[in-house]
């Protein structure tokens, strides 16, 4: 690309950094003993893994009827808790496949701890239908393979079992994404360990990276290659998630925007968490330099963005749903806005709709304690929409004798702080052992201070 | 370059012929031919020329206004799109979207007249009551009145919004005022704001509500990835034919914005293809009598061969060839593969419409060739006269630079 408009277009890493300052600023965490804070995040962290692993170990050994679920509502916080972990799955690879495609430069800054993120959401998302099926220890009977049980195969026509391919081909593709595109740093950390136990385990890893011209043109395009091949995936996954409810004949679940809107909704809130993490990021690991407001205000954009089509897909499933004259939709609907469950439909609008429209001032985007506020916001939102569609739809059914409520048990609440526990305590490990921001990406996209070197003045004293 | 105007009189003669003689053979019909017309060919067999010939005609205008109106509409969109995102790769032809917003007031009217015209084709225009009382949100709000009221805005707001964007541009050329740009991106998000709503409640009022008692959430999105896919497909044309030697645009689009607008295309083809099976799948998968009559018809019988062909053209055509990286730098290809997606633009649109105005079985004939040479005549004629050739670069657009030393690497 040519030189940027340098009035128009501000610059993506600030403060004046030379090349050297950047790989010495993103390795420097890896270099030091973790301070106090991180202890403190890191030990809050474990205690509520180890919180969730006991809830785990407790309905697995009793049985699934320590849920709260009953007869009608049969799903309830484990697949709310399931689509809310995949959707924020989804911010990972849309940052660093189709915003790479898009060649938003910005995207350099967050698209690695974006990935990182990527990872660990899938994996907590993956933990709830492990549960769900009662006895975990028969996970792999998902697996279609000859076998001596009848044979019995799965069922290919249940859009659950294409979830199992589709969710697991995105968790391959996205550390695959991700491993590529760390190998290079991994090279530079190595380069900077003091020989012992750490530079072995970085040279492995680094799979010999030596960073000559042949190998970054191989790597350039296998990187684009990925790339392309991990867009389609951000689109696959939750348009199949969405299939989960699509394909049945339940109101309030089979409506045809269901696949675009869920995926909307999924990069909203990937997107958001993202944007929650790294504001924590940039002050407790100095990064303010890299991710800039420049970044939190693209970041808040998209945001908005995405929140308006979440809001449109509302309004277009409401507006359906009257305009269809089916008395099922429509009951469906008003039951979720004036029924049982109405304050969790209105925190789901508020949180999704009304509070990203803040971002429609330049001031708010600019401030950033109220931008975090606002993410917690729509994070909070984004797992009451799941809620909504799944417990508003079936908890009132056709026959209103069997018409019920729903309670979380405490089991189900200790498994979804688990799953939060698991969340950060991996991500909290990854802020130390890789770097954040992928150093090598930066440099090439940031315009950065060229230090002139013995050789280059020696060379401009001959031109 | 010093011309004017960017065709001579001359040039645009066999344009002009072609659009009275199509009008002329469409008014005709219209007005004279029979509505059913049959030859006997003795030993009880006829054949049928024609049935239902004025709602044929009328179905035809409904195809050809909507496909223009929706370019038009495309263009506005293209422009909005890329003042928000930050764009400045496309500025060195923007010149081309802005000519197509440009043509929206009189797509707009141009829609209007013909829904206007035989207004009676919508099955609740006369005295329809849907029946029981979980209708009365439908039957408020197909109210006739009420409807056409809506029409008209949303001509009117979308022609406005492209008119002040388009404005602004053509200001900045004068006084080089990068204020203009600012002003542009927020008023282009008010046009996106705006066009989300009031796109997809268009499409349902005149398209979806052609079948009274269907209905599919996607809708909007649907006729958006269609309408996104063939606005590209028409920037492609016309860059190309603008950057021959001796035309304003040469040696400013150059193959790096082909490249890309290639990588466009690929992507709104899929885009496409991926709302169209979402919407076939789950309405297939759960079989719900109320939702399944849109495509029994269009997938049973004779129609089903058509949405095959419409599959064909939008996707599978474009999705290959456009694969490889040096087919999005071809000239030749790109242009065929453009032209390939129009047609097939009208294929969908066609198979969208037609079955609903229900005409029975699939039909091409002298009608719909005649309407498609008014399109493709008029469609020519009217953007040729709104493209600026006096300024047919933004020439002090901020990006300016930015573009025209683009790499689509």
């Amino acid at each position: 690309m040519s030189e940027p408009n340098a009035p128009l277009r501000p610059p993506l890493v600030t403060g004046d950094k030379t090349l050297s300052d950047v790989t010495q600023d993103i390795c420097e965490p890896l270099e030091c003993r973790p301070n106090a804070l991180w202890w403190v995040a890191f030990l809050t962290s474990l205690s509520f893994l180890l919180l969730g692993v006991v809830a785990v170990w407790y309905q697995v050994a009793t049985g699934i009827g320590t849920w709260g679920l009953n007869k009608t509502v049969g799903w309830g916080f484990d697949i709310t808790n399931f689509v809310f972990w995949v959707g924020i799955g989804h911010a990972g690879t849309l940052i660093s496949a189709v915003l790479f495609l898009f060649r938003q430069k910005w995207r350099t800054a967050v698209n690695r701890s974006a990935e990182a993120m990527t990872l660990i959401a899938v994996m907590c998302a993956g933990i709830f239908p492990l549960i769900h099926m009662g006895r975990p220890w028969l996970a792999f009977w998902m697996m279609p393979y000859p076998n001596t049980r009848g044979p019995l195969w799965v069922n290919f026509k249940s859009p659950l079992l294409w979830d199992v391919f589709a969710i697991s081909t995105y968790l391959m593709i996205s550390a695959v994404f991700w491993y590529v595109g760390l190998v290079p740093d991994l090279a530079t950390v190595r380069d900077r360990t003091e020989p012992g136990w750490r530079k072995r385990i970085y040279s492995i890893l680094c799979l010999g990276w030596d960073g000559s011209a042949r190998t970054w043109h191989r790597y350039e395009t296998v990187y684009l290659l990925l790339a392309g091949l991990a867009t389609p995936l951000v689109f696959s996954v939750h348009t199949i998630v969405s299939m989960d409810f699509a394909t049945s004949v339940i109101p309030g679940w089979h409506t045809t925007i269901f696949p675009p809107y869920f995926v909307a909704g999924a990069i909203f809130s990937g997107l958001a968490m993202v944007l929650t993490l790294m504001l924590v990021a940039r002050k407790v690991m100095t990064l303010e330099n890299y991710i800039t407001k420049v970044h939190v205000d693209k970041m808040c954009k998209l945001i908005l963005a995405m929140g308006c089509i979440v809001g449109l897909a509302y309004s277009t499933e409401f507006f359906t749903a009257l305009y269809s004259g089916n008395a099922y939709e429509q009951f469906v609907f008003m039951n979720r806005a004036l029924g049982p469950f109405n304050w969790a439909y209105w925190t789901m609008v508020s949180c999704n709709v009304i509070a990203p429209q803040f971002f429609w001032f330049r001031s708010v985007r600019s401030c950033l304690p109220v931008v975090f506020v606002l993410t917690l916001f729509i994070n909070v939102g984004m797992w009451f929409e799941r809620f909504v569609i799944i417990v508003t739809s079936l908890h009132r059914d056709f026959l209103p004798s069997s018409w019920a409520s729903y309670v979380p048990s405490w089991i189900e609440l200790a498994t979804f702080a688990g799953s939060f526990g698991l969340f950060f305590t991996l991500f909290l490990i990854f802020c130390r052992v890789l770097p954040v921001i992928a150093i090598a990406e930066i440099k090439g996209a940031a315009h950065l201070k060229k230090v002139p070197s013995k050789q280059a003045s020696v060379q401009e004293k001959v031109v | 370059m010093n011309d004017t105007s960017l065709s001579t009189k001359e040039q645009r003669k066999p344009l002009v012929y072609l659009v009275a003689a199509s009008a002329l053979v469409l008014l005709c019909g219209a007005a004279f031919a029979p509505d059913h017309l049959e030859i006997n060919l003795g030993e009880n067999s006829t054949w049928v020329l024609w049935d239902q010939l004025r709602l044929r005609i009328w179905s035809n205008l409904f195809v050809v206004a909507f496909f223009l109106l929706t370019i038009a509409l495309g263009g506005t969109l293209f422009i909005a799109l890329t003042y928000i995102s930050g764009a400045g790769w496309h500025v060195a032809f923007r010149r081309i979207p802005e000519s197509l917003a440009k043509a929206l007031p009189v797509a707009g009217i141009f829609m209007l007249l013909v829904l206007g015209l035989r207004f009676q084709e919508y099955g609740w225009h006369h005295d329809w009551h849907g029946g029981p009382g979980t209708f009365w949100f439908k039957e408020l709000w197909l109210t006739p009145w009420f409807w056409m009221i809506r029409s008209v805005a949303y001509v009117v707001v979308w022609s406005l919004l492209g008119k002040m964007l388009v404005s602004r541009s053509l200001k900045q050329d004068e006084s080089g005022d990068t204020k203009l740009s600012d002003s542009n991106v927020g008023l282009s998000a008010l046009f996106l704001a705006v066009y989300a709503v009031t796109f997809s409640l268009a499409c349902v009022d005149w398209i979806m509500a052609l079948d009274p008692l269907w209905f599919s959430t996607i809708w909007g999105v649907y006729n958006f990835s269609g309408m996104i896919q063939a606005t590209l497909a028409v920037i492609i044309i016309l860059g190309l034919l603008l950057r021959v030697q001796g035309r304003p645009l040469h040696g400013v689009f150059t193959d790096e914005h082909l490249h890309d607008l290639g990588r466009l295309m690929i992507g709104f083809s899929c885009f496409w293809m991926y709302i169209w099976f979402s919407q076939y799948m789950l309405i297939w998968y759960t079989n719900i009598p109320e939702e399944t009559s849109y495509f029994i018809i269009r997938t049973h019988g004779s129609w089903g061969p058509v949405v095959v062909v419409s599959i064909i053209l939008n996707w599978v055509i474009p999705f290959f060839v456009l694969l490889p990286q040096p087919a999005k730098r071809s000239s030749g290809i790109m242009m065929k593969v453009a032209i390939v997606v129009l047609i097939g633009r009208w294929v969908d649109l066609y198979v969208m419409i037609f079955p609903s105005t229900l005409i029975s079985k699939p039909v091409f004939g002298i009608w719909e060739i005649a309407s498609i040479c008014c399109l493709v005549g008029a469609g020519t004629l009217l953007i040729l006269r709104c493209f600026d050739a006096k300024n047919p670069v933004p020439a002090k657009d901020p990006y300016l630079k930015e573009s025209l030393h683009y790499h689509a690497n």
